[in-house]
């Protein structure tokens, strides 16, 4: 095999395509890519052969540091660069990798071969000193979490002791290929492995990739390309691109990234390059890819291609046209939306033009979205006395705690004074499906008393008044009344929209003792043949009726339960 | 240490809890905490409602404002200290966990994490667990000063292993005692021993 560096090692030239349990996901990705001819950045891997020897004996193999320096002098010739080197230092990433992706593995360590010497020489080749030293400060940092595991100081991060960290790039090298096969039996890994069945002699492997930098130079950038548009699920390429600038600027939002025309005008024949590939990808893949790329000195790489996150109004409409263009079957297609998705397409929504005329009282961070209106109210215990007697209210506070979930739990919607996105009202409204709206500043406080107000939790305001609310129905959007027809012949279920269900006994379980908790229905689908009630619209509710055999359920809208129910019957076939 | 301190000190942090709820989160037998609640219900100290309870406002008041003396000595422990700031600080990282668990940014929008994607959803259980392993040592600081946080910290590992082993609600659901639910009462409980307010 041309790709065999030695006994441990492979290099990843897509020569050969080796299995998956002998060289990990992440490794078998980087092959397949350079198979189909895409650019990715040389990598090689150390096979789980190798992991295994270490755990049997608690050593690196006999031969493996060798081979470990052919491996990055292979890297040096593909890259044209130099681990260690005080001119156009090569740097690599570190990362786990084994055929089953589990929890406690150790993470990626990026930017490995980076010293003090390197620093100076990386400063002066991207004519930026800032970036050189915060290469060096966050190789620090990951080698001491991931490498050491230094325990966390004051400011919350690993603390890098200088003398543990080795100056050698190569002894860098070995100590964190050490550290991976270490993580194999970590103690999340090794009891994973054991709740799963999964055997511990499967073993991980080690890909080391070289880095490329996309701020190296006017012809250099990053940036993200998705095959269709993930929001509304057009399908037409999206994406954003930065000029001279590396992946962390995009994923830290510190500068705000141009529309993928840039890369266009720039340069043009690495954008259609670029698009070719995320076509190859997605017909490869048979799905909307999410592709990582940077661009260094006039060369395009593509870092990483999977699967692209989507909106709830993208995943509708990507499998609905990827069904018709016979992509994937309908049964798949049902597989790529999952009920959330569909229960976020009908969640209600301010009616166009209500808010026009309403006097916006407030505005916060947008925290959950969903519309909510009632009684401002104060503390939690009001909340719940106000809510018992049937009144809808709105629980401002001005930081929520856990004393304060009670009253959560009966609001229509939450707002807090301070804040942010990650406070605890956000956190647990969201858990709850429930309208929130943070940091809106201490004044609400006495502002908002007592009045009856609206929440948009969408767009972050409160408004003076109850306003008009929409809830969108299933059968006014077209794709979702196709969609929802192949539900119907793939769910053990059947689904009755409220008001066109049969005549006969229906279980109503907001009128059942215990009817709201899914824990309770198991015992009270005993001797039911349909039901109706709020718990029903849970995954979990719809699963425990198709588990109970139910003929059918009835529910204002169907094709969330139709799903949910597709999915619960999936979910047994597999056990 | 006195019982009936830790077993209102309990109804503050588990509000709307029942005496096993108050028992669980204290380590106290849960035959006592009943009977202490009961003699609490009688003296007008704590309300009652479905076997659930809660301090009455001058309960409240009361309580506060023992702290200061039941927890002199931990006020003026250096080693205590040090951990609760480390808490702090990675408690940044455990609301980022918490904020990346249930929503992600698509196309530099945010929007719900719809947990249709299981590899993400893995990748941020995994985070969890590292964030867990991280935050052990400073756990056991806590511990060694005060042994009833370890309370917290078999709670969080049980909540973390659910969650490892496909359970996923145990990460952040709301209505039972998830990563994120003990979490937040364990900071709950570090903020009134302190008598510090909670900074969002």
């Amino acid at each position: 095999m041309a790709a065999q560096l030695g006994k441990w090692t492979i290099m990843l030239d897509g020569t050969s395509l080796p299995e998956r349990s002998y060289i990990g996901g992440k490794a078998w990705s980087i092959a397949r890519m350079r198979a189909l001819g895409l650019p990715v950045p040389p990598a090689f891997v150390v096979t789980t052969d190798a992991c295994r020897a270490f755990l049997e004996d608690s050593e690196l193999p006999a031969g493996l540091t060798d081979e470990l320096a052919h491996g990055m002098a292979a890297l040096e010739v593909a890259t044209g660069r130099k681990f260690g080197a005080t001119t156009q230092p090569l740097l690599v990433a570190v990362r786990s990798g084994s055929a089953i992706s589990m929890p406690g593995m150790m993470d990626t360590v990026l930017n490995l071969g980076i010293t003090k010497a390197v620093q100076t020489a990386l400063g002066e080749e991207s004519s930026d000193v800032l970036f050189a030293a915060a290469t060096h400060r966050r190789f620090r940092e990951m080698y001491a979490r991931i490498v050491l595991r230094a325990p966390p100081g004051a400011d919350g991060q690993a603390i890098p002791d200088a003398e543990d960290i080795p100056s050698d790039p190569h002894d860098q090298l070995a100590a964190a290929v050490r550290a991976v096969f270490e993580s194999w039996n970590s103690r999340r890994a090794k009891r994973y492995r054991g709740h799963h069945d999964i055997p511990d002699d499967m073993g991980t492997a080690v890909t080391i990739q070289a880095m490329v930098f996309g701020n190296l130079g006017a012809r250099s950038g990053t940036g993200v390309l998705f095959s269709r548009n993930p929001l509304s699920g057009a399908p037409t390429p999206f994406g954003e691109y930065l000029a001279t600038a590396q992946g962390e600027d995009l994923v830290s939002g510190s500068v705000t990234p141009l529309p993928l025309d840039a890369l266009h005008t720039d340069m043009p024949e690495i954008h259609e390059r670029l698009i070719a590939a995320a076509k190859l990808l997605e017909a490869e893949n048979g799905d909307v890819q999410d592709i990582e790329f940077t661009v260094q000195q006039g060369e395009l790489f593509l870092l990483q291609s999977r699967a692209a996150k989507r909106a709830p109004e993208a995943a509708l409409r990507i499998a609905v046209d990827m069904a018709h263009d016979e992509t994937i079957t309908r049964d798949e297609a049902l597989r790529r939306v999952n009920a959330e998705q569909v229960r976020a397409l009908l969640c209600p929504k301010l009616r166009p033009g209500a808010a026009d005329d309403a006097e916006l009282l407030a505005r916060g961070e947008a925290a959950c979205q969903g519309v909510g209106a009632g009684l401002v109210v104060l503390d939690a215990d009001t909340a719940e006395a106000e809510a018992a007697k049937g009144r809808d209210v709105i629980l401002v506070r001005p930081t929520t705690s856990p004393e304060d979930v009670h009253g959560m739990l009966v609001a229509r919607a939450v707002v807090t004074a301070s804040g942010g996105a990650t406070s605890h009202a956000a956190v647990v409204s969201r858990q709850l499906g429930l309208p929130c709206v943070v940091g809106c500043g201490d004044a609400i406080l006495q502002s908002l008393a007592g009045s009856q107000v609206t929440v948009d939790g969408g767009s972050g305001s409160i408004f003076q008044g109850i306003l008009a609310v929409d809830t969108p129905d299933e059968r006014d959007d077209p794709r979702l009344i196709e969609f929802g027809a192949w539900a119907v012949d793939a769910s053990p279920l059947t689904v009755f929209r409220s008001g066109e269900q049969p005549a006969g006994d229906i279980l109503d379980l907001d009128h059942a003792p215990g009817g709201e908790l899914v824990e309770n229905l198991p015992e009270l689908f005993k001797n039911t043949k349909a039901a109706s009630g709020r718990a029903l619209l849970s995954d979990a509710g719809v699963a425990a009726a198709v588990q109970a055999g139910l003929e059918f359920i009835v529910l204002p809208q169907t094709v969330p339960a139709l799903l949910a129910a597709c999915a619960a019957a999936r979910e047994n076939e597999r056990m | 240490m006195n019982e009936l301190h830790l077993v209102l000190h309990g109804v503050a942090i588990k509000k709307h809890g029942s005496a096993q709820a108050v028992a669980d989160i204290t380590g106290l037998k849960e035959e006592t905490v009943a009977e202490l609640l009961k003699q609490a219900l009688e003296k007008g100290r704590v309300a009652e409602a479905n076997s659930a309870y809660m301090l009455t406002p001058a309960a409240r008041m009361a309580l506060d404002g023992e702290y200061s003396r039941v927890y002199a000595e931990l006020r003026g422990d250096a080693s205590f200290a040090a951990a609760y700031d480390i808490f702090e600080a990675v408690n940044r990282d455990l609301k980022q966990v918490m904020t990346n668990w249930q929503t992600v940014e698509i196309a530099g929008k945010c929007v719900a994490n719809d947990h249709a994607d299981k590899d993400y959803d893995a990748a941020i259980i995994d985070r969890l667990g590292d964030f867990h392993e991280r935050a052990e040592d400073m756990l056991d600081s806590l511990i060694a000063a005060l042994p009833r946080i370890s309370i917290y910290k078999d709670k969080l590992l049980s909540a973390l292993e659910k969650a490892e082993d496909g359970e996923a609600e145990w990460v952040s659901a709301v209505k039972i005692d998830s990563y994120h639910t003990v979490w937040f009462e364990l900071h709950e409980d570090l903020l009134r021993i302190l008598g510090r307010q909670r900074e969002e």
